[in-house]
């Protein structure tokens, strides 16, 4: 066990780690905002990466295919995000949890059936541009240079969500609606729209977080099934609707993963989630949230 | 007991229905059976205790396994296996409900859910004992249920039993003490009742018919699967609580004739039954809040009579948490 191999561990569990971030932001993003908890962002995050193939099938004579593609794809799963928000979640915000929760439960069966018929069952597999297909060596460690672009991808989505959320106007009706709807909507600040922008950024980033893993390894169906619950676990130990908690969480998680995967594989999986029940049982809130919500 | 005269119907039609229908329903009729049960003890947690598990197929699937493991591994008769379901899932829940019930809303069915995960995880990576993702096979029923009918009406025997034992617990002081913890548990504490303790007993007691329920699962399809705990499979019994009614001690087992009818009925034709029972469960919620009995009782005169207005149990409103 030498520190090169530990080092390039560390950088795989860190690629990993922004990977859950780009997933996780927009989950705890709308539930920190809306109070929903939505099941199916991981299958939106399938179909982000579904549609970054089908452009890049078009393009992949060029070499600037791969990146129109990504961008493309995450403007789409806006758009289905918003129609998704405008017909169906805005009538259950007033509901109780378990139909919200069910909603969202039947939306992943509608949306991983209409996945598979509209892209077939095979697998499918990007050729990443030659700019990102080989190694790169840091310290003499061979790591993918695909990753570098996920780690930078994430650095900038998150530092672009938080200058978004402190530094903007709308950032701080978001981050004042997640406190206090009442008080906002008492400010003549129309609620349902801050909803449904909130909803569209989220599922952007979960689209645009699959169109980022497309070419890592194949497109598979059923892949969303096990990668939201993953997501879910970073949230709750980061805690809802707080973006330094998602990053720190999705960096644990990575890490964690990353190096059980060297020392126990078979027990990665089970970490995960005995890291997450333990600080669910220590504090609910997760570790960067506040306890305020029951 | 007057009231409940339709049961004794239910039943009689239910010994005679092998007798009517041909094989494929008899399969149809004992999965709705099957997973009824699954639906019923869910509804102790969801509809009486009023706390979402999102990680109960983890005990169906624990009880599965172990009948599944007893019957293959250590060629253990079916009633030991069934047993030893109960006492497997109910030993789990244990463990898992002791954290779980610290914990309500939200949190509550974000934990069952880690929780059952990790179940399903163990499960899924432990080749050597449980065979890993490619299950177990051979799981054969004794000689004298080896045949559809035969397997029937041991279940309903079993599946009846557990539904009365379910029902008294429903009826007694203690069903009646999770109705007051759902209602507001504050208040229930202040009158001296260890709520913790309660919620850990009801939490485990609705594991144990779970595991019943997988026990009886796995002799009927031959074999188990992973899958069988994995966190999707924990959502069929909310739907099929949320579509019955979970206000009701039947409605569950009513959600699970709806929903395994549809399922045989649109499996036969096409492949995307994901689809159609999506958009279904979307449906309902969209437009039925209060499932089929709630929508029934809200239509009809004569189903809103004195019978439905003691087992739906409806929240004030004004004491909620």
């Amino acid at each position: 066990m030498d520190i090169s191999l530990l080092f390039a561990q560390f950088m795989s569990g860190l690629a990993r780690g922004m990977m859950f971030f780009l997933i996780a932001s927009g989950l705890s993003l709308i539930f920190g905002v809306m109070n929903i908890l939505n099941f199916a962002h991981a299958t939106l995050w399938l179909a982000g990466a579904y549609f970054c193939y089908t452009f890049w099938n078009l393009m992949q004579d060029y070499g600037f295919g791969l990146w129109v593609s990504i961008a493309l794809a995450s403007l789409v799963m806006a758009a289905i995000g918003w129609v998704i928000e405008v017909l169906l979640l805005r009538r259950v915000y007033e509901r109780k949890l378990p139909e919200q929760l069910l909603l969202t439960y039947g939306l992943i069966l509608v949306l991983g059936d209409l996945i598979k018929l509209t892209f077939g069952v095979e697998d499918k597999v990007i050729v990443r541009p030659p700019l990102v297909a080989g190694p790169i060596f840091l310290f003499d460690t061979p790591f993918d240079s695909y990753f570098v672009f996920v780690i930078l991808l994430g650095v900038s989505v998150a530092a672009g969500l938080w200058w978004f959320l402190k530094k903007t106007k709308y950032g701080h009706i978001v981050r004042a609606a997640v406190f206090s709807r009442e008080m906002v909507s008492a400010l003549g600040i129309r609620i349902p729209r801050i909803y449904t922008g909130v909803f569209v950024l989220g599922v952007f980033i979960a689209g645009l977080a699959g169109a980022v893993q497309a070419p890592v390894g194949s497109i598979t169906l059923g892949m969303d099934m096990a990668v939201v619950v993953q997501a879910f676990c970073v949230v709750v130990i980061g805690g809802f609707g707080s973006l330094l908690g998602t990053f720190v969480g999705a960096m644990i998680v990575g890490e964690v993963y990353s190096f059980s995967i060297l020392f126990w594989p078979e027990g990665a999986l089970v970490l995960i989630f005995v890291v997450t029940a333990f600080i669910l049982i220590v504090r609910p809130w997760g570790l960067f949230g506040t306890p305020m919500r029951t | 007991m007057k009231r409940y005269w339709w049961l004794g119907l239910v039943f009689v039609i239910g010994l005679f229905l092998p007798r009517v229908v041909g094989e494929f329903w008899v399969h149809v009729a004992i999965e709705i059976l099957i997973l009824g049960l699954f639906a019923v003890s869910f509804n102790m947690i969801f509809g009486y205790m009023g706390q979402l598990s999102f990680g109960h197929a983890a005990y169906y699937g624990v009880g599965a396994y172990a009948t599944g493991l007893l019957m293959v591994k250590a060629s253990l008769p079916l009633p030991i296996g069934l047993v030893a379901s109960m006492a497997a899932a109910g030993i789990c829940a244990l463990i898992i409900g002791y954290f779980c019930v610290r914990l309500t809303g939200i949190y509550f069915a974000i934990l069952t859910l880690a929780f059952g995960q990790m179940l399903y995880y163990i499960i899924f990576q432990w080749y050597s004992f449980t065979g890993g993702d490619n299950g177990l096979q051979g799981i054969n029923p004794p000689a004298l249920l080896f045949g559809a009918t035969a397997y029937y009406y041991f279940t309903l025997c079993v599946v009846t039993a557990a539904l009365i034992v379910m029902w008294y617990i429903s009826r007694s002081p203690f069903g009646y003490t999770m109705r007051s913890i759902r209602e507001n548990a504050d208040r229930t504490r202040f009158i001296g009742i260890n709520v913790r303790r309660y919620m850990l007993i009801n939490f485990v007691v609705a594991a144990m018919f779970a595991g019943l329920a997988g026990g009886l699962w796995g002799p009927f399809n031959r074999s188990v699967a992973p899958d069988l705990c994995n966190w999707h499979q924990s959502g069929i019994p909310v739907f099929m609580a949320v579509i019955g009614g979970p206000m009701g001690f039947f409605g569950p087992m009513i959600g699970s004739v709806i929903y395994t009818f549809l399922m045989a009925f649109v499996t036969g034709f096409t492949q995307y039954w994901p689809l159609v029972i999506g958009s279904i469960i979307i449906f309902v919620v969209l437009f039925m809040p209060g499932g089929v009995l709630g929508l029934a009782e809200a239509r009809t005169k004569w189903f809103g009579s004195r019978r439905m207005e003691e087992d739906i149990d409806e929240p004030t409103g004004t004491e909620k948490r």
